[in-house]
């Protein structure tokens, strides 16, 4: 007898997956959100390290980073699920009294998936903090701003615009290296559809709808991103600009100037 | 009363002297052109008095504010104080580039003077409209000509209302069909009784506007008058030789 289809694949199945999936989203989300403000403080501090040269801190910060990238992310998963546990025990066997086993397994997996993204974010700033021109810093001198005024108003802003793109790749891939925290015993979406497979061995489909809903997640981070990017970037065209009123609303524009703006013709009526 | 007063100023690069010991009195309404050939230090000069270059040695004094060097520390108010009486024009505009040109203008208004928004935004417009771009006042600097760009930096540098202004050549930058609309406006800016000390290499124009001309050369002034006096009697070989050569660059059938 021949087998169906549905022996090998079933969307019902996938479908079925979905709610008990769902449920552990926010433990995924919970833990790409911890380890993104780990790697955003310890990234920031590094490029800081490194922009500023810092004595000290920026060969130690240029050795983590020859580390952190050179060696695979699950096996620091390990060294510090394994790790931080016997570092705290070698401080209790010097006095402290720390009890090593109530500390939650989510916390090895949010600081070494958070030092790791923190390698990647932290070029990522300090590119952002180099790519501001000095001449408008000097600018900002010879006005009689203080270092404190410029680094908010001038060169912050001015670098967020550049880091955002790679702050929010930085974030995507933090979600989906949530899923490797599954081998530490973390239960996520991932985790959750080994323990729904093993009960009925339903793996590939277990597998398809996990892969929807990163992807999903993904899909609406993006979407996040980009408004946000959007809002912070320079228009690219001065007919973007002149199209705005003072209250910020986007005033009608004719046919023929979106036509010139979408082949990049200055339009002069705009101005007036 | 004089409205800067530099004593002794020193400075080097490594071992490459820039300014050896200069010693200047500013008048108020003074429209000082500094002149002299490439790497004499007239734009290292400039960037000393507002201490963007610091020096080794000597004593700036604008207003009521006066820096002694070496800096010490615990200067760094007074070099703060001393940066808000004096503007500076630079040769590549440096404008801010995330902010339009009014916001370019409103910056220093509002963080550095402390006025609130609609304060700043009304003497800014009043200085955008002085150099003529009040249309483009919504415009970022990356859409703006080098010319206009340099006019909003002129404007940002005017709603200080800074005591005495520095124009580090600010037409080098410049396409050569540009350069004129800037000149306007400094001409304008000079007629409104502003304090100037303009670097530049537009000859003509310093003799024009400036009421006196410093010629710098090894980091020395070997020439101090009015313009007439050092462009047609020039009392050193040096300063001789440099117009010399300027007059043959300004006749294209000389070496045609």
């Amino acid at each position: 007898m021949l087998a169906s289809f549905s022996d090998y694949f079933s969307f019902k199945i996938v479908w079925s997956r979905m709610p008990d999936l769902i449920k552990k989203i926010p433990i995924t989300l919970e833990l790409a959100g911890l380890a993104f403000v780990v790697s955003l403080f310890v990234g920031l501090l590094i490029a800081v390290a490194r922009y500023k040269k810092i004595k000290v801190l920026d060969p130690l910060a240029t050795a983590f980073l020859s580390i952190v990238r050179g060696t695979p992310m699950l096996i620091q998963l390990y060294v510090a699920y394994y790790g931080i546990p016997a570092i705290l025990r070698i401080f209790n066997s010097w006095g402290a009294d720390i009890n090593v086993n109530l500390i939650p397994k989510i916390v090895y997996a949010f600081i070494s998936l958070g030092l790791y993204q923190s390698a990647f974010t932290s070029e990522t700033i300090r590119a952002a903090l180099e790519s501001v021109d000095n001449g408008e810093i000097e600018a900002a001198y010879a006005m009689g701003m203080t270092y404190g005024q410029i680094l908010k108003r001038i060169i912050i802003p001015e670098a967020l615009e550049n880091a955002l793109p790679g702050i929010d790749n930085s974030i995507i891939g933090l979600v989906k290296g949530t899923s490797l925290a599954s081998t530490c015993g973390i239960i996520e979406i991932t985790y959750q559809n080994q323990i729904l497979a093993g009960r009925d061995y339903r793996y590939l489909e277990g597998y398809v709808a996990l892969a929807i809903i990163y992807w999903v997640i993904t899909v609406i981070l993006e979407r996040v991103f980009k408004a946000v990017e959007k809002r912070t970037k320079i228009p690219e065209s001065p007919a973007e600009i002149s199209g705005k009123n003072s209250s910020g609303l986007k005033e009608k524009t004719s046919f023929i100037s979106k036509v010139r703006q979408r082949h990049g013709y200055f339009d002069h009526k705009e101005l007036a | 009363m004089a409205i800067l007063t530099i004593r002794n100023l020193h400075k080097k690069f490594k071992n490459n002297v820039v300014l050896d010991g200069i010693d200047l009195d500013v008048e108020k309404g003074d429209i000082i052109g500094i002149v002299g050939p490439s790497g004499t230090g007239k734009s290292t000069l400039l960037r000393s008095i507002n201490l963007l270059e610091k020096p080794e040695e000597g004593e700036i004094e604008v207003g009521d504010t006066k820096v002694s060097l070496p800096l010490k520390h615990g200067s760094k108010k007074s070099v703060t104080e001393l940066r808000r009486h004096t503007g500076m024009v630079f040769q590549r505009f440096c404008l801010f580039e995330h902010k339009t040109a009014l916001e370019n203008v409103m910056e220093g208004l509002i963080t550095v003077q402390g006025k609130n928004k609609k304060e700043a935004e009304e003497l800014a417009l009043k200085e955008i409209e002085n150099v003529g771009l009040l249309e483009w006042k919504n415009h970022y600097p990356r859409h703006m000509s080098g010319g206009q760009q340099q006019r909003v930096a002129i404007a940002r540098t005017l709603a200080m209302k800074p005591d005495i202004i520095f124009l580090d050549e600010p037409t080098s930058a410049l396409d050569p069909e540009l350069v004129s609309e800037v000149l306007n406006i400094i001409k304008k800016v000079a007629e409104q009784g502003y304090t100037m000390l303009l670097v530049s290499h537009e000859m003509d124009f310093i003799r024009k506007i400036s009421t006196r001309v410093i010629f710098l050369d090894g980091g020395k002034i070997i020439e101090d008058d009015t313009p007439v006096e050092v462009f047609e009697h020039p009392r050193t070989q040096r300063a001789r030789d440099f117009f010399h050569k300027m007059q043959i660059l300004r006749e294209p059938d000389y070496y045609l």
